[in-house]
């Protein structure tokens, strides 16, 4: 059903495949590649905690209360705004 | 109809409102997310939203805002590295597959692996963060912070989703080996291991 999968070809489309940019056929193949592989395993496991970890990265704090106005007086300022 | 530069008139402000003030909270986290910086990024939103409305007669109805402010976003953020004389990298590089393998066996075997598993590393990776070159900073912040796709942040970046890919590869690369000094500081690793042939990733 899918080509086979070696470690080479797991490894260099890891990223793609974590992030979901493989088509749904590669998606399987390099799938099963993964979890059957004890090489590539823990490659990858560190790779999808690194991603998660990277995605808490997303800035928390609100837009501070300020801004917004300070954003509307500088378009006034420069006669864009009436 | 080219109005000059008289104001813009009241219409037009109310679809600037709805279309594109209503996306400044994520333009401020995109910011954030650039700059590291919260007075910087307040500057850049303002120095976003001034080029927006500057050329918001270019804005095609029914696209994407908040992309298109994304768009502004980075280049007003490129042009102020440029101001600051920051050495602005162009140099997107190839990922190789031994390389790329050389690397994580290295990350795994030295412990940096561990380091991910244990400790709340958002600190240190957003510092991390901080300090990669252009491009590779904007790739990085676009899909791994913002979760967006390849194809979205091509968009953004106005580039192919092969620069985007490349970039990613390269950006990442760099932030782990930031992680592995990190986790080598940290005693995490076993200071350096004495180097085997070929480990030279
Ligand atoms: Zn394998």
């Amino acid at each position: 059903m899918h080509k086979g999968v070696d470690c080479r070809l797991a490894m260099t489309q890891l990223w793609d495949f974590l992030d979901q940019e493989l088509t749904e056929e590669n998606m399987v193949a390099v799938r099963i590649h993964l979890e059957q592989c004890s090489a590539c395993h823990p490659h990858a496991a560190f790779a999808q905690q690194f991603l998660t970890a990277l995605s808490r990265c997303r800035c928390a704090d609100p837009m501070p209360e300020t801004l917004r106005t300070r954003v509307l007086d500088t378009l006034r300022n420069a006669g864009l705004m009436s | 109809m080219e109005s000059g530069s008289q104001p813009v008139p009241s219409p037009v402000r109310e679809d600037f409102d709805r279309e594109v003030l209503a996306w400044m909270d994520d333009v401020y986290r995109f910011a954030m997310s650039l700059t590291r910086d919260a007075s910087k990024a307040e500057d850049l939103v303002q120095e976003t939203y001034l080029r927006a409305f500057r050329s918001w007669q270019t804005f095609q109805p029914g696209s994407d805002a908040r992309r298109w402010l994304f768009t502004i976003a980075r280049n007003a953020f490129l042009r102020g590295l440029e101001r600051e004389r920051h050495h602005v990298s162009l140099d997107d590089g190839d990922p190789d597959a031994l390389g790329a393998i050389q690397h994580y066996a290295g990350l795994v075997t030295d412990g940096t692996d561990q380091l991910l598993s244990r400790v709340d590393l958002a600190p240190a990776l957003t510092d991390a963060i901080g300090r990669l070159n252009e491009p590779f900073r904007s790739a990085v912040v676009l899909v791994d912070v913002e979760g967006q796709s390849y194809e979205e942040a091509a968009a953004v970046l106005e580039v192919p989703i092969g620069t985007v890919r490349s970039r990613l590869f390269r950006g990442r690369r760099q932030l782990q080996e930031m992680l592995a000094e990190y986790a080598r500081d940290a005693g995490f690793a076993a200071a350096r291991a004495p180097e085997r042939g070929g480990d030279d990733a």
